[in-house]
């Protein structure tokens, strides 16, 4: 009887204590530049340059190396400028900071759905002198 | 009188020789990832990351049980980077709290984000990095710091760094990688990775223990009696697991009422301190659980350092901040008579004194693998590190053992091997017979605290 009621007891707790995926303190990740986010980057994560974006649908199409990559904007997904070639300090971003041309890395919130789903978070370059 | 020190210089140089035909001590074994935590070392105590002079070590020195409390905080010179913000300019505002670094030993970290330095930040206690490679695994993925949300990048215990050289090692509050420090490289995440893994226990106990004191063997059925004590079901075997009846967890994260406790100490000074969220940002209110192994020497407990002793700290448990919180409702809702944890004072000493039991126990494992490391030391410079660390643990047994009054025969085997091992150090000739001493005054202070015949 015990073991049923703890049972019950570890999946209530489970439900709102047991949360999804830790994905790891996101804070510090807006300060690493583009492609050197550890264990992530180069193997999750998808980098390239924005191809199209999409305003109504809060949409960007990227062209990476492995062909073209769709993701989804959402009101959870954090965007940062990466200035660090340009030696200043990273900012947090928005939607319009996400223009053609920009070099992007981003991670995905469902790494299952990489390329088209919703973004956890989206790291812009800021365009800078030699990166135009 | 030339003679007598001429024949004294031999005599030690023929010491330190090997000497023909003499059975020597084997090598030590080879580990295949000993050269990689021996990297891993180096960069964890002394790898500034071109920052502002903090190490890992720094917060996780290995002399004070890799954490920081105010006793060992006051030992430290001014000049001390831990003291960063203290001397350095463009660290004095919005990176530490002087006041409640050397009062609490509490650290400032911006776990909600960098855009309101000022308003947006917490204060914990710097967790120790022994047993990691028993409680950092979860099925929902890794779990470090005290939110279980420790890291960038992966959330791993090898990404931990990148984000600890971010948070505590930059110049100024800019942050910016290649100006303000520089990240690790992937060598170096692999070697501290398996380095901290290497810390402390690799594997977790298995209860219950044949304990021979009186208090701590009832304290150890309080524990794990899951109509009573309740501790067992989120501190399996007092490691950092879970199992609510099916089956193991892994490390799980849980709102246990800290955060309302009334009297918070950092709070009673007038400081600012914003309410801490826990996991996630938003926070859902919850932290990860710590093992409780090395809990009794490493206070204060709790994210925020609210408890300075491991008996306050399970009393915690009986009190109305715990019992009132979502975990404490949980245990109520499943309990006959609706109660979450409810212990007395005896009952509350007697956890403890378990707890106090369990890492004395640890402190004379660690302990007598150090002398016996001492005794296979490829230099006399490896043997003396080995045999100060050690002192090290047999004062820890001390300390803890004597903090609540136990165990007195225990605690005269104890101070032996202290005085034999510091013997050996300072010994030319004798230091591995005083060594071997020192291991069987262990051994005799471990066979009093629980059933293990001496051998």
């Amino acid at each position: 009887m015990l073991r049923v009621l703890l049972g019950v007891l570890g999946i209530g707790i489970l439900l709102w204590g047991g949360t999804p995926y830790a994905h790891g303190q996101k804070a510090t990740e807006m300060f690493i530049p583009l492609g050197q986010s550890p264990g992530v980057s180069h193997r999750v994560t998808v980098m390239g340059r924005i191809e199209a974006v999409s305003a109504p649908a809060r949409t960007i199409t990227v062209a990476a190396s492995a062909g073209t990559w769709t993701a989804e904007v959402t009101d959870r997904t954090r965007i940062w400028l990466d200035r660090s070639k340009l030696r200043l300090p990273s900012q947090e971003g928005a939607f319009a900071d996400l223009q053609k041309e920009r070099l992007v890395e981003i991670k995905y919130e469902d790494d299952g759905r990489r390329g088209r789903g919703p973004a956890e978070w989206i790291k812009v370059e800021e365009p800078g002198r030699g990166l135009q | 009188m030339r003679h007598l020190v001429l024949l004294s210089v031999a005599a030690t140089l023929l010491s330190l020789m090997p000497l023909p035909g003499c059975k020597s001590m084997p090598p030590p074994p080879r580990e295949p990832q000993r050269e990689q935590i021996a990297k891993g070392k180096e960069v964890f105590f002394n790898e500034t990351f071109n920052g502002n002079g903090r190490t890992c070590g720094t917060c996780h020195p290995a002399q004070n049980n890799f954490t920081i409390d105010p006793t060992f905080i006051i030992t430290l010179p001014a000049n001390d980077p831990l003291f960063v913000a203290e001397f350095t300019p463009d660290l004095r505002r919005n990176f530490e709290n002087p006041r409640l670094m050397r009062e609490f030993g509490l650290i400032r970290e911006n776990l909600d984000g960098f855009d309101d330095l000022e308003n947006k930040f917490v204060m914990r206690g710097v967790p120790h990095v022994l047993g990691l490679r028993t409680s950092v695994t979860s099925p929902q993925g890794p779990r470090t710091g005290w939110s279980g949300d420790g890291a960038p990048g992966d959330g791993s215990l090898r990404s931990f760094a990148v984000g600890a050289v971010i948070q505590h090692f930059t110049r100024t509050l800019n942050r910016i990688p290649g100006v303000d420090f520089r990240l690790p490289t992937d060598a170096e995440l692999d070697a501290l990775e398996v380095f901290m893994l290497s810390l402390g226990r690799q594997q977790d106990l298995t209860l219950p223990l044949p304990l021979k004191g009186t208090i701590a063997k009832r304290g150890q059925a309080i524990f794990l009696d899951n109509s009573l004590g309740k501790c067992n079901l989120c501190h399996v075997n007092a490691g950092a697991t879970a199992d609510f009846g099916g089956g193991n967890i892994g490390n799980a994260n849980f709102n246990t009422g800290v955060e309302n406790l009334p009297d918070q100490p950092p709070d009673l000074t007038g400081e600012r301190v914003p309410p801490d969220d826990g996991f996630r940002t938003p926070g859902d209110g919850t932290f990860n659980t710590p093992p409780l192994v090395e809990a009794a020497d490493t206070g204060p407990f709790f994210h925020n350092n609210a408890i300075d002793t491991i008996e306050g700290a399970v009393a915690f448990y009986n009190g109305v901040s715990f019992n009132s919180s979502p975990a404490g409702q949980a245990l109520a809702r499943v309990d006959p008579n609706g109660v979450g944890i409810r212990l007395d004072a005896t009952q509350i000493v007697a956890v403890a004194a378990f707890l106090r039991v369990i890492n004395a126990l640890e402190n004379i494992r660690v302990g007598i693998e150090l002398l016996e490391g001492s005794l296979r030391a490829r230099s006399p410079e490896e043997a003396k590190e080995l045999r100060e660390r050690a002192i090290r643990e047999t004062d820890d047994s001390i300390g803890v053992l004597e903090g609540g009054g136990l165990h007195p025969e225990s605690l005269a085997h104890l101070r032996e091997a202290r005085r034999l091992t510091k013997k050996a150090i300072h010994s030319l000739f004798f230091g591995l017979k005083h060594t071997r001493k020192a291991i069987g005054e262990q051994r005799k202070a471990r066979a009093l605290l629980v059933e293990i015949p001496v051998s």
